[in-house]
């Protein structure tokens, strides 16, 4: 995608709806395209080809994988509003008011989970299998700030499923990547053990997490994390019976970057957002 | 060992036959990591004593033989704590 046509707003600038969510005018959006074209290098390395998850997730589906136990907090429903409220609405009622019936959806906090959830019942072979897909991802935060933590995000995923060696292999890949391409950016970044937000801190799963990490996270100088590397173990395999042939169970693993905060990690270091573009621009090439 | 082997083919019962003592628990998940608390109160009922989370390593849950000789042995956990700092 081209950033060479970008510019500024003749008014200055576009309204923010709320706490966050944020529009991106014409320089972020460069940004965040053309740095999603640069993050895309890895599916092209990897030969992983392109899709586009589902835009709602099952509540079924999220549930066998552990995902209200593991994050009740961050689930982001899809509710319609109930039959008898549509009379009040179209007579111009406030919508804030009337009652929303859940849908047994939920936007995706995470692009991984309706790709796996699309593998169900799969057999990957134990060559395995890879897949790309950036998709807009949505969580309840306590608080929101600026480009690093909003309600919505854009998070490109490489999800690898197959071996055990073959996940090892895969994050190792994506590690080395992140790196090379922060180097190319002007960024710096520091990789160190993380915990995903559990609900609960004390919890079985994030005490284990704690002595066996399971995500590594890359970081901007200011602490926001912008990319992670994360394996799953035979979790996933073994939830949705996708098989890696005589392997059993597929182990998977998946690199993933938070777009809009690489976005806010360029401006950190390049320090306006005019000079971040010009910078990727120079990285392109 | 008898506890824990029942413990961990109650918690996995499509497993076959005995499991080795330097199978992998961990990454296998055959100690699955909603599990692990479970798991820990276990050893700590059959060997007596308290495990502090602070003072071990993943390795040390790994294998059936590492909790053997870890948690289990006749000297016991201290013994094997103070060990593992010398």
């Amino acid at each position: 995608m081209s950033t060479s046509s970008t510019t500024a707003l003749p008014d200055g600038g576009l309204k923010n709806p709320g706490p966050g969510l944020i529009t991106l005018d014409p320089v972020h959006t460069a940004l965040l395209h053309g740095l999603d074209d640069l993050l895309t290098g890895l599916a092209a390395r990897l030969a992983a080809p392109e899709v586009v998850g589902p835009p709602l997730l099952s509540v079924e589906g999220l549930a066998r994988l552990d995902y209200f136990r593991n994050f009740p907090h961050l689930g982001v429903s899809a509710g319609r509003f109930a039959p008898d409220a549509l009379d009040g609405l179209a007579v111009g009622e406030s919508p804030g008011e009337l009652p929303l019936r859940p849908t047994g959806h939920l936007l995706p906090s995470a692009t991984c989970y309706g790709l796996l959830l699309s593998l169900e019942g799969r057999d990957v072979g134990e060559g395995g299998l890879r897949l790309s897909a950036a998709g807009r991802c949505f969580r309840n935060e306590t608080h929101y700030d600026g480009l690093r933590r909003l309600w919505g995000f854009h998070m490109r995923e490489v999800l690898y499923l197959g071996t055990k060696q073959g996940s090892v292999e895969h994050l190792e890949q994506g590690a080395e990547f992140v790196q090379e391409v922060a180097g190319r950016l002007g960024l710096v970044l520091t990789r160190a053990a993380a915990d995903d937000p559990f609900y609960d801190k004390g919890g079985s799963r994030a005490r284990l997490m704690a002595l066996d990490p399971v995500k590594h996270e890359f970081s901007a100088p200011d602490g926001t994390a912008i990319a992670s590397v994360n394996r799953h173990r035979n979790f996933f395999g073994e939830r949705l019976d996708i098989r890696a042939g005589a392997e059993g169970p597929a182990y998977s693993a998946c690199v993933a970057f938070g777009v809009e905060r690489w976005v806010h990690a360029m401006i950190l270091a390049h320090g306006t957002p005019e000079q971040a573009l010009e910078r990727l621009r120079d990285a392109r090439v | 060992m008898e506890r824990i082997a029942a413990w961990l083919h109650e918690k996995n019962p499509g497993l076959d036959g005995p499991i080795d003592v330097d199978e992998d628990l961990i990454e296998a998940r055959l100690i699955d990591s909603m599990d692990f608390l479970e798991f820990i109160d276990l050893l700590e009922d059959i060997s007596g004593s308290m495990i502090d989370l602070q003072e071990v390593t993943i390795d040390d849950f790994r294998t059936l033989g590492r909790v053997q000789q870890r948690f289990l042995s006749v000297s016991g956990p201290a013994a094997a704590a103070s060990a593992a700092a010398g």
